[in-house]
């Protein structure tokens, strides 16, 4: 891990070049369409993926490469990682974001799921689940399938066996 | 020399989505080049495939609050259904018993992903208790889930007689067999069915240990169901009254309903800590 020194000069440990801002400690990372990222150190560490790679000195002088996300999806991870190591202790206004982050179209929030899950950012895959979840309560069946484009395949038989098998829920 | 200035537009458009390098390399028509993005294509797919999207989805599009409904992908799986399942498996966590019960209901992937055990089991524990974590239902955890829900429905309502002190609800209650018993909190055992309910008739008409007017809570209410027979152990907490019972309570599977089969109460003792050498 890099450590400055009184005099403002960076000490690097092992030697290793890595792409690190003398000021700012920052990473690049690249999403799957090439698009470049800088974003600090300790923003990218909240992300575990990441984070393990940086202290396992895995980050080459280019930066991280990761295959599994795109450039808008990255763009958003990222400023929510942003955010909530900018200012952890403000719950309020961390709120309000994070309610104002996920009001997006299901779709981009799958992604994101997507993303928070290779990543591994716990506090991110749990505000999206949440949001899922929430969109899922008090629907019915048929509201549920066309909030995500659910295509019903059962038979007539099937759907009475189903209804059996559910009953006691509904009571 | 028209079609100059729409080859610039066509190179920016190929340049801009790198991961489409498949789409882009399709020969394409002037017209349809922007829709053979790909949906997952990020930055570009507003642009590009708002028109096609629009046009292609019936499902409910006008309803949405904001944008057109989601387009199936080319494999014809939903959303939910294209999460691998480790995810899958995480966001159900977040789910109450309703609402997993009403996604397995929407398709048969769904089904099969919602009816999962460990979910089930993970909501058992949740909503009930910790305990019988090494233990398999013979039916799935699925099924004892709703077992045990309804089981601490009925074990309500046994609370719920008492509190409105009717006699005949409580005749409906109980198993009219010979075997079974009350033991309430004074000691006393009363056997059979006429016994059990002369001595509920008694404690509703002299008010005492229940009756009209008297409300409880119940605490740490703990149930194990099998198939035809079920026990129920909780805290009675008696409001205006100084100590809080403990109660087991017994049911019995008969007839497609539960009867109850036993009742005990008994006086909690203090557990306060007891020093060795105090």
């Amino acid at each position: 891990m890099a450590a400055t020194t009184a005099d403002g000069s960076k000490v690097v440990g092992g030697g290793e070049k890595s792409n690190v801002d003398e000021e700012s400690k920052m990473i690049t990372l690249f999403s799957s369409d090439g698009e470049r990222f800088e974003v600090t150190q300790e923003a990218a560490a909240m992300s575990q993926t990441i984070h393990h790679m940086m202290e396992d000195g895995c980050v080459d002088d280019e930066g991280v490469h990761l295959p599994n996300v795109g450039s808008s999806i990255l763009a958003m991870v990222i400023e929510y990682c942003n955010r909530h190591v900018a200012s952890p202790d403000e719950k309020e206004d961390i709120r309000s974001f994070d309610a104002g982050f996920v009001n997006v179209e299901h779709h981009t929030l799958f992604d994101i799921i997507r993303a928070a899950n290779y990543l591994d950012v716990k506090e991110l895959m749990d505000l999206c689940c949440q949001t899922v979840a929430d969109s899922i309560k008090s629907k019915s069946v048929e509201e549920i399938r066309e909030l995500f484009g659910i295509v019903n395949d059962f038979t007539p038989e099937e759907e009475a066996e189903i209804r059996k098998e559910n009953q006691w829920a509904f009571e | 020399m028209d079609a100059f200035p729409a080859l610039i537009a066509a190179g920016a458009t190929a340049v801009c989505c790198l991961v489409c390098a498949i789409w882009a390399f399709r020969p394409p028509s002037p017209n349809k080049h922007q829709s053979a993005l790909t949906p997952t294509c990020c930055s570009c797919r507003d642009k590009a495939t708002a028109a096609s999207a629009n046009g292609e989805m019936a499902i409910g599009g006008d309803e949405m609050n904001k944008t057109p409904a989601p387009a199936p992908a080319a494999t014809g799986a939903s959303m939910m259904e294209q999460l691998v399942p480790e995810i899958t498996t995480h966001a159900l966590s977040y789910l109450d018993c309703t609402s997993l019960c009403h996604l397995s209901m929407t398709n048969s992937a769904m089904r099969r992903a919602a009816n999962d055990d460990g979910a089930w089991k993970a909501l058992y524990h949740k909503d009930f208790t910790v305990e019988q974590g090494n233990i398999t239902p013979p039916n799935g955890w699925k099924a004892y889930y709703a077992a045990t829900k309804a089981i601490m429905n009925v074990n309500a309502e046994f609370y719920n007689i008492i509190r409105e002190g009717s006699l005949p609800a409580m005749s409906h209650f109980w198993l009219n067999a010979d075997y079974v018993k009350c033991i309430n909190a004074s000691g006393e055992l009363f056997t059979g069915y006429n016994a059990v309910m002369n001595s509920w008739a008694l404690l509703f008409n002299w008010g005492q240990d229940g009756g009209q007017g008297t409300d409880f809570q119940l605490r740490d209410v703990r149930a194990r169901v099998l198939s035809d027979v079920a026990w129920v152990n909780m805290k009675v907490h008696v409001d205006g009254e100084p100590g809080p019972l403990h109660a087991t309570n017994v049911y019995e599977f008969r007839n497609d309903r539960w009867y109850m089969v036993h009742h005990h109460s008994s006086v909690m003792v203090d557990p306060a800590p007891h020093n060795l050498f105090g």
